[in-house]
């Protein structure tokens, strides 16, 4: 199932989370819905992949080693203002929801959340886009 | 920590004291423990669901989530320890058992399983796996539950495996090892491996191991005196064969090893832990050596006349699947190892299973066991090399033996099996097959269809609690008796939920169940063992009957009339969602220390706080005490008497007093009485309401005949006997959602405790009946008259003499309201009414008697679920 039926290339997904399982698990999955997906568990190599291509949808966890997912966030928002950012997070309170939001984020998920959870988000996304 | 010496002191320091409570401080205390109980109930489910698959988490999740259970469990026994003395101590002690226990796990240091150094095939089943190993628990299930022809045989436990490693200083060579040894460098790997594997096969095997071994043997081979007696020595190491990783072929077998080999074998098998194909098998998998441990396996050989695999589920081409049976004449080495040709042989996977292809093989030699031990390959003989080693007949019966593995496991098996010279078939081992369906996706519209062509009995009832499929025979238990002869793979339908069907959960395919919670004890049950189950569903026993085929899908909350084959099949090819990850095997592996419930029986020599193994055990007998205690807390209610009490003002005489212990009541602080009005207490409120809407006070007395008359005469100074004068104010202790009621009228004496509140799990009722006027006959007909009415109204009853006691738990507030109005509609009802009971014939009237009247409330009439008792109109509720 194509994520969109228009356009013959598959919505480019990156994903950013030192949690190596997260990666581990939402790759395939991504994958198995029809997307085209690169990981990373350091925010350092994701900034450098951000540099050299762009990604449609872009996934990562707030609380990180080095560079922490917000300034990440807010990076790849100065390069792309258009890519859709999901933001996880396993210290999830209003707060940093609204901090990610008012960065430009499109949605919040709290770990640990279901496989479809995340997929929903990336479909909402593709959705807003489509009608926007 | 010396949480016990502690302990002690503070009692003994209570004591001195002699400090009593009020009874509000203690009452806040249950409170708090029913709320703790309830949280600590949410949270085992909400980890167990992360087990499903479906979620993501990672090692913070499950160490929060552990943290957060036994912060809650510890103040439970705080809480416990305040309303009562009792067991406490022992209850600490089990808590940090159990504490570093799970912290051990979650540091990731070995978990040393508590058990006996060997274990007879006989005791073991699936719960076994730390300490049989996968292969040999499976063995077990095999053995004992499905009762499936295995040899004998013993498993050498991973608990013998550490001891021998320890006593031998091989785990810190091992550690030391492997932190020094550079991954990349196969040439130190190697020399590593090969180190290590010396030093076990040269190792000592401690005293107490060795002579458990040799017990073990003495009973085998006494049992199977006449055989030959030489084993088969596995391993059965943790992971191995497991949902996730097979570990196929990645450890030493040894065949036919006699007596006296028995020790050199096990060497063999446990070095091989340690072969560099092991190792690097782990160390890609992400395997960490405390996650190590080998359980070594001993079976009688089979003389094997035939043997090999079989696989329950084969795709064939891209639309069909299969089941493929390997076979050789002889040991099953060659099929196993793929040394040699077999025959091969597909048949259908639905019984009768008829034979689809068959290809033989050219068979030119085959192993044997050697006399005295050992193995060797000998030519066939010409006229048998071609020739197919399976006649129709095995076919069947390996078909049929598979299929029945495959149903229990819900997934497709690898199965190991050899037929004996006398025909006789053996499973040797089995092990989940992970194959894909050839097309998961062409199972989506296939379920679509089979939703519009079969018969829906009811869908979208009630809560899931374990989702998946399964299709059985209906089996409706509606006692405990009932537990005994339930059947293996049938659907269990009951009218409540119960930890006491664990003992059949292993047995059941799905539950269905009129009432009961989704956070319940049977629901963790449930989901730990993987049953799908649907609760509260209020129609299960009204629709299903014992006998009846049905296939419930849980995923989308369906229960279809048949056994719906796509649906069937959909459930075992679903796609694999565990994980091979090392964040899940912690969880599932912590979860063992906090979800199991053994403490199930309350009745039971087991119901002890020594005996809690884990967090769940402990929850449930703090809750068990905690109820109990309330209830003897309140029979000494003098003691507690700090607040002033108010008589109830009701038409009937009840000579009620009422102490509010928390916005039980409205009436004036001063005022000295209270009316029905102003009773603002749900249970009570429902109890009185009972009492005077059914109109079973106004019945007039029985007479009393000569005979009961002379009876009360001759026992007036029997302690049981209180005549109404004699008795003392009636007492309730009430708050908005409580109720403790002490209730003598005439000769009965009645115990009323109840909770009744918006939070499902909160809510019970426990009604003791006691005494009464005239001879035991009659009284013990009276009790069997109050027991079946209650059981009528989902009580669990017991009865011992004329005392009768019920207990619910449980259900929504409305049903809980309902049962008690019925309650006061009993209490009414009995009054004096053992003087009537003549004969057993009796029974039955009032029992018919009293449902009839009883519909006069309309909470009776118009909840469905409670009608057990009442004359249902055939036809009328048809699905």
């Amino acid at each position: 199932m194509p994520p969109c039926a228009d356009c013959a290339r598959p919505t480019q997904v990156l994903i950013l989370d030192d949690e190596p399982i997260v990666c581990k698990r939402l790759k395939p999955a991504f994958q198995k819905a029809g997307y085209e997906v690169e990981t990373f568990t350091d925010s350092a190599s994701a900034l450098a992949r951000i540099a050299e291509k762009r990604f449609d949808v872009v996934i990562t966890d707030l609380k990180m080693e080095g560079a922490d997912g917000m300034i990440f966030l807010t990076r790849v928002k100065e390069v792309y203002p258009d890519t859709g950012i999901i933001v996880i997070t396993g210290f999830a309170t209003s707060d940093t929801a609204k901090e990610s939001f008012r960065k430009g984020a499109f949605d919040f998920v709290a770990k640990p959340f279901k496989l479809g959870d995340i997929i929903d988000a990336v479909r909402r996304f593709e959705e807003s886009r489509k009608t926007a | 920590m010396d949480i016990a010496g502690g302990l002690k002191k503070l009692f003994s320091f209570r004591s001195s004291s002699q400090t009593v409570l009020p009874f509000t401080v203690l009452f806040k205390k249950f409170r708090s423990i029913l709320e703790r109980n309830n949280l600590i109930l949410e949270l085992m489910a909400d980890m167990g669901d992360k087990l499903g698959g479906e979620y993501i988490f990672d090692s913070q999740f499950v160490i929060d989530g552990t943290g957060k259970i036994s912060d809650l469990v510890f103040k439970l026994i705080s809480d416990l320890c305040v309303i009562t003395q009792s067991d406490i101590v022992d209850l600490f002690v089990a808590f940090e058992r159990i504490q570093f226990q799970i912290q051990e796990e979650l540091a990731g240091r070995r978990a040393v399983p508590v058990t006996k150094p060997v274990l007879l095939l006989d005791e073991l089943n699936g719960d076994f796996s730390e300490e049989a190993g996968n292969k040999f628990a499976n063995l077990g299930d095999i053995r004992n539950t499905l009762d499936l022809p295995t040899t004998d045989g013993f498993v050498v436990t991973t608990r013998a495996f550490f001891d021998f490693m320890q006593a031998n200083g091989l785990f810190k060579i091992v550690e030391r090892g492997l932190a020094e040894l550079d991954l990349a460098d196969e040439s130190a790997l190697e020399a590593f491996s090969h180190d290590v594997r010396g030093r076990i096969l040269a190792g000592n095997m401690p005293r107490h191991v060795t002579s458990a071994i040799n017990s073990a043997l003495d009973i085998v081979c006494d049992r199977n005196r006449g055989g030959p007696l030489c084993f088969a020595v596995r391993s059965s190491a943790w992971g191995e064969d497991s949902e996730f990783s097979s570990f196929a072929g990645q450890y030493e077998s040894v065949l036919n090893v006699p007596r006296k080999g028995i020790l050199r074998a096990w060497r063999e098998v446990a070095a091989s832990v340690y072969t560099p194909e092991a190792l690097r098998y782990r160390l890609h998998r992400g395997y960490r050596e405390s996650e190590t441990a080998m359980a070594v396996g001993c079976q009688l050989m089979v003389e094997a006349e035939v043997s090999g695999a079989m696989y329950t589920y084969a795709p064939v081409g891209t639309e069909q699947e299969a089941m493929v049976i390997s076979a050789v004449w002889g040991l099953g080495v060659a099929v196993v190892s793929g040394i040699a040709e077999s025959d091969t042989i597909f048949l259908e996977r639905n019984p009768p299973h008829h034979v689809l292809s068959v290809e033989p093989g050219r068979k030119a030699t085959k192993m044997i066991g050697e006399q005295g031990g050992g193995t060797a390959w000998v030519d066939v003989p010409a006229e048998l090399q071609d020739k197919t080693c399976l006649s129709a007949n095995y076919i069947q019966r390996l078909a049929q033996a598979a299929a029945m593995i495959e149903k229990y496991y819900r997934r497709p098996q690898d199965v190991e099996w050899a037929f004996d010279r006398q025909g006789n078939l053996f499973i040797l081992q089995s092990r989940p097959l992970n194959v894909k369906p050839n097309q998961p996706e062409r199972h989506m519209p296939h379920i679509d269809n089979v939703a519009l062509s079969a018969q829906v009995l009811f869908s979208g009832k009630g809560t899931v609690v374990q989702g998946g499929v399964a299709s059985g025979t209906v089996y409706v238990v509606l006692t405990d008796e009932d537990l005994k002869d339930f059947p293996f793979g049938a659907v269990m339908v009951s009218r409540h939920t119960s930890p006491k069907y664990s003992r059949v959960m292993r047995k059941a395919r799905a539950i269905l169940t009129d009432i009961g919670s989704a956070t319940g004890h049977m629901a963790t049950l449930a989901r730990e063992y993987r049953v799908p189950t649907v609760v509260d569903t209020g129609v299960a026993t009204k629709v299903l009957k014992t006998g009846d085929e049905v296939t419930l899908d849980a995923i989308q909350n369906v229960v279809y009339a048949g056994t719906v084959k796509e649906l069937s099949d959909f459930e075992i090819t679903q796609e694999e969602v565990f994980e091979e990850t090392y964040e899940y095997r912690m969880l599932k592996r912590v979860l063992k220390k906090i979800t199991p419930l053994n403490l199930v029986d309350p009745n039971s020599e087991i119901f002890r706080a020594a005996r809690c193994q884990t967090f769940h055990d402990i929850t449930r007998f703090v809750h068990e005490k905690a109820v109990e205690s309330l209830i003897n807390l309140s029979e000494n209610y003098q003691r507690y008497h700090d607040k002033k009490s108010k008589r109830l003002d009701i038409p009937i005489p009840l000579g009620l007093m009422v102490i509010d212990i928390g916005s039980g009541t409205n009436s004036w602080p001063d005022a000295q009485s209270v009316t029905l009005e102003q009773v603002e207490s749900t249970p009570m409120k429902a109890l009185m309401e009972g009492l005077m809407e059914s109109g079973m006070w106004e019945t007039a007395p029985v007479a009393v005949d000569l005979g009961s008359f002379m009876s009360s005469f001759s026992r007036t100074f029997s302690s049981s006997m209180a005549r109404p004068e004699d008795v003392g104010r009636n007492l309730a202790v009430v708050s908005d959602t409580y109720m403790n009621l002490h209730l003598r009228l005439g000769y009965h004496f009645n115990i009323l405790d109840a909770y009744i509140g918006e939070e499902l799990n909160d809510n019970y009722i426990y009604f003791r009946f006691l005494g009464g006027v005239s001879n035991i006959e009659r009284r013990s007909r009276r009790a069997k008259f109050i027991a079946d009415v209650m059981e009528g109204f989902d009580f669990r009853v017991e009865i011992h003499g004329d005392l009768v006691v019920g207990r619910l738990k449980k259900l929504s507030r409305e049903r809980m309201v309902g049962r008690m109005k019925v309650l006061g509609g009993l209490i009414g009802y009995t009054r004096q009414l053992d003087v009537n009971m003549t004969g057993d014939e009796m029974i039955d009237f009032h029992l018919a008697d009293f449902m009839q009247r009883i519909q006069v409330l309309k909470e009776v009439s118009e909840d469905a679920p409670m009608c057990g008792l009442r004359p249902t109109n055939p036809g009328s509720n048809s699905g």
